[in-house]
């Protein structure tokens, strides 16, 4: 099956062809491509071939006014959306000089936790099919799905919350919520074992992670990584510890890394950032009783709202790495300019294609997955 | 779709009564056994998952991912197709065995959804290939496509289903759709008037000005040369 209007290309005789790796491939993550040159099944060369999710994202966002923006903006990235709303929200409120109440900032954070728990089960879950363990795949999504009901009452949609507003959240949290939140935590750290002896240890997964997709600390700084992939290098950086978003300054909480930056490494923050989220969410769902006061802070009339000029750059901490919004306003109902600067770009085209050399065909879904690379956020 | 011919009603086979019962028990057969294809062409698919593994379990009803379009029967369209997916869809839709059918998810493939405005999505989905059922919200739950999915094994039960023989039949308006999109020289490896043929589906609609363009257009694909061995040194390290 050769693409329309597709040129044979002729090449001197060698050992080596090509391979269109997707996009409709399920060792790949989404709708994404690469295009992989093999020699055996040593790849040789590896480019990346996106743009099929492209949506124009950054010009949309010019022609809607900047409470519409709300809504578009969680679809940037489908896996791990509340970080965005809520940076866009935090660079919004940095133009207008607008105080959020504490309550609403710490409803942000157990919104912003509660995701990176949904993000990462489901990040293990993808992991793990790739290298053929369905049941974690399976386990994996099932329990992804008890945040996403959590979800579903706190916010009132199960994927895209859309619980922000520049100035604070949308609703109040409903009665007995942050009771079920105590016990789907446990929930999920009682099943913390079990995954470790289904997944994380297993032979099969331990002997095709360890050593595939190998980064050094001075490369993943030189491309660009951030995140998780980041502190698989052996850095400790964390936006949310580093550079204090919301009241992570108020939150007592450690930051893991791993020594190798291979696939091993990486899932393996992955998972103890998990450990890490849930005693975030207890301290949160024990603060939260104490802390009265509106969830919103007073805006104009949002059909009419002329946020003033200047230009503003936010960070948080996704469950894929750093995401940064670069929001520019020249005091008009819309936003000037809007850059995303999302970290799957760098970890799916720059990362992946230069990891992906010299690893054997079967190990690229795995490095793409173990990069937790977001195709919809790479093509924007 | 002013320029859709009217499609007749699927004619009963006359003649051996057997032959009633025998398509009877294949669609019966048919809306058991589905294959869908794992394409995730947008944000719908992330719903995907939990419907298809155990908490809604998609298989109870007969209904499994596949890998390979060949072997599909459902092509399920997650969400808003860019252009140049649009392009991938149309192909994969063009390999997959007859019957086949498309379910469109998300808002996105009604109309253009959330990307009404956006210069880089198709925006209605039925103007370039024909489409079964379409499944509204965004993104709709689990049960909605589980309850889509049930839908559309009632109609192939009860061969409302044909969709795909809308594709022959008005061949042509939906190649000019897609050469609108894509450009005169648009043309894919598929020869869909020859499997029209194949199928005895040439209705009015199948040939038109836009296939003689096509026809224009086309040039014959050649033969990748696949012999191995000839020439072959080893690489020079």
């Amino acid at each position: 099956m050769r693409p329309e209007n597709y040129e044979a290309q002729r090449h001197p005789p060698s050992n080596e062809f090509e391979l269109n790796f997707g996009p409709n491939h399920p060792g790949i993550e989404g709708n994404y491509a690469l295009k992989v040159k093999l020699h055996g099944d040593v790849v040789v060369e590896a480019k990346a071939d996106g743009g099929y999710l492209h949506r124009g994202f950054e010009k949309l966002m010019e022609q809607r006014l900047w409470i519409q923006n709300i809504a578009l903006v969680p679809r940037i990235c489908v896996p791990d959306p509340s970080p965005m709303e809520v940076c866009y929200a935090v660079a919004v409120e940095e133009l207008c000089g607008l105080e959020v109440p504490q309550r609403a900032q710490w409803l942000r954070v157990m919104q912003l936790e509660l995701s990176r728990i949904a993000a990462h089960l489901f990040t293990f879950g993808g992991h793990a099919a790739t290298t053929g363990m369905y049941s974690t795949m399976y386990w994996g999504v099932a329990d992804r799905d008890l945040i996403l009901d959590l979800f579903e009452e706190f916010t009132g949609g199960r994927v895209y919350s859309i619980y922000n507003i520049p100035g604070g959240v949308r609703r109040e949290l409903p009665d007995g919520f942050l009771q079920r939140v105590s016990e789907t935590l446990d929930y999920i750290e009682s099943r913390l074992p079990d995954y470790d002896n289904l997944f994380f240890k297993n032979q099969v997964f331990v002997k095709r992670a360890k050593g595939t997709g190998v980064m050094s600390q001075e490369q993943a700084l030189a491309w660009g990584v951030t995140g998780p992939n980041l502190r698989a290098t052996g850095l400790a950086f964390d936006v949310r510890r580093d550079d204090p978003y919301l009241v992570y300054d108020q939150l007592d909480f450690e930051i893991p890394t791993e020594a190798h930056g291979d696939a091993w490494s990486r899932t393996l923050v992955r998972r103890l950032e998990l450990v890490e989220s849930i005693r975030i969410l207890r301290q949160v769902v024990a603060a939260l009783p104490d802390i009265a006061g509106p969830i919103r802070a007073p805006i104009p009339n949002p059909l009419a709202w002329n946020v003033p000029a200047g230009e503003v750059y936010t960070r948080v901490e996704s469950s894929k790495g750093e995401l940064c919004y670069f929001v520019v306003s020249d005091g008009g109902p819309k936003p000037y300019r809007v850059h995303v600067r999302g970290p799957s770009s760098m970890h799916a085209v720059q990362v992946l294609e230069k990891m992906s050399v010299g690893s054997r065909i079967e190990d690229i879904a795995q490095t793409m997955f173990s990069l937790d690379a977001c195709p919809p956020e790479v093509d924007r | 779709m002013s320029s859709i011919k009217q499609i007749p009603v699927i004619t009963e086979r006359k003649g051996n009564p057997l032959a009633r019962v025998f398509d009877e028990f294949v669609r019966f057969c048919r809306s058991r056994s589905l294959f869908i294809l794992h394409y995730c062409t947008g944000c719908g698919a992330i719903e995907l998952p939990p419907a298809m593994t155990s908490r809604f379990d998609m298989e109870r009803l007969g209904i499994q991912p596949m890998v390979s379009p060949r072997q599909a029967d459902i092509l399920l369209i997650t969400g808003y197709v860019s252009i140049k997916t649009l392009k991938r869809v149309i192909l994969t839709y063009e390999q997959m065995g007859s019957p086949k059918y498309v379910i469109g998810i998300c808002s996105c493939t009604v109309n253009g959804g959330m990307y009404w405005q956006s210069y880089a999505t198709a925006k209605k989905l039925d103007e370039y290939m024909p489409v079964d059922l379409y499944i509204a919200g965004c993104m709709p739950r689990p049960e909605a496509v589980l309850a889509g999915l049930q839908k559309l094994m009632d109609r192939i039960h009860s061969g409302e289903a044909n969709s795909w023989e809308d594709y022959f039949r008005n061949y042509d308006y939906y190649l000019g759709n897609q050469q609108k999109l894509f450009g005169e020289n648009w043309q894919t490896p598929t020869d869909i008037i020859t499997e029209a043929k194949h199928y005895d589906l040439i209705g009015e609609g199948t040939l038109g000005k836009h296939t003689q363009l096509l026809e224009q257009h086309q040039k014959p694909l050649e033969a990748l040369d696949m012999r191995l061995g000839h020439d072959l040194k080893e690489p020079t390290e």
